[in-house]
């Protein structure tokens, strides 16, 4: 089992980053992201509260021997449920890995809420596991590149949205983007 | 925006993405501010309307496409168990800090 946690502060209102959520993908800086789709989504009337599931589709360049191993291909698909609570400002973010799920589990949880009135704040915690019986040499080189992998598709979307979100808070001011 | 896993379901699924997104960027800001009132039910019941209004459309449109392209996919059964596994239908309480 691995684990890995990180949490920082995002200079923007709660809002505006919860906003800028849905417009994370695509993203140069995350060119792993390849398809992103909602396959449910509600408002409830009685709460505000509004759920949402989506499928990422991503490409990963793994390693042969784990491609061979377990037969796959580099398509992975992870699902994501998503809560986001004005009452509360909190947005919960949980994802899973559909893809190789019989082999290991990433299970993933992004937290958004308010640390002050322009700042946000942001946790992530993951768990990496490899879950079958396998070889123990083959299921601690699994966990360990899901996790490097992880770690560095973590630090690649936290650049990505910190460009997203500057972005959309420039064309809300109004500022034109690059003047010719 | 990004593509759908299904390309020929990417044009509606655009379209609802570009709705649901205008639709929100209305909702959210008001309903943090109405939630500090008495106000909450009223405003999510009349929002959550509002977004049926205006997306329930092409939202079905997406879904019955998405659906059909799950289902040839493959993806239907490992996503049922996903589903079963965690339902997660329910937010989880907020963490305290």
């Amino acid at each position: 089992m691995h684990f890995f946690s990180q949490s920082f502060q995002y200079d923007h209102p709660w809002s505006h980053v919860v906003i800028g959520m849905w417009r994370k993908y695509p993203n140069p800086k995350c060119t792993h992201v390849v398809s992103v789709d909602v396959v449910d989504r509600s408002v409830d009337p009685q709460t505000g509260i509004i759920r949402t599931e989506r499928i990422l589709g991503c490409k990963q360049k793994a390693p042969r021997w784990i491609v061979k191993l377990f037969g796959g291909s580099e398509d992975a698909f992870v699902r994501e449920i998503c809560f986001v609570d004005p009452a509360t400002q909190n947005t919960t973010i949980t994802s899973v890995n559909l893809s190789l799920s019989q082999f290991a589990s990433c299970y993933e949880v992004v937290r958004y809420t308010p640390s002050s009135h322009n700042r946000t704040a942001f946790t992530q915690t993951a768990e990496i596991q490899a879950r079958m019986a396998l070889w123990r040499s083959a299921a601690d080189g699994l966990e360990k590149w899901l996790c490097q992998r992880f770690e560095q598709n973590a630090q690649l979307g936290k650049t990505a949205f910190t460009d997203v979100l500057r972005a959309l808070s420039e064309e809300r001011l109004g500022r034109p983007a690059m003047a010719a | 925006m990004a593509e759908s896993l299904a390309p020929q379901c990417t044009p509606l699924k655009t379209a609802y993405d570009a709705c649901f997104n205008s639709w929100f960027e209305g909702y959210l800001e008001p309903a943090v501010a109405a939630s500090q009132t008495a106000d909450r039910e009223a405003y999510s019941k009349k929002k959550a309307e509002e977004y049926q209004q205006k997306c329930g459309k092409v939202w079905e449109e997406y879904k019955t496409c998405l659906q059909k392209a799950i289902k040839e996919s493959g993806l239907e059964p490992v996503l049922q168990q996903a589903r079963e596994e965690h339902p997660l239908t329910n937010p989880s309480p907020p963490s305290n800090h």
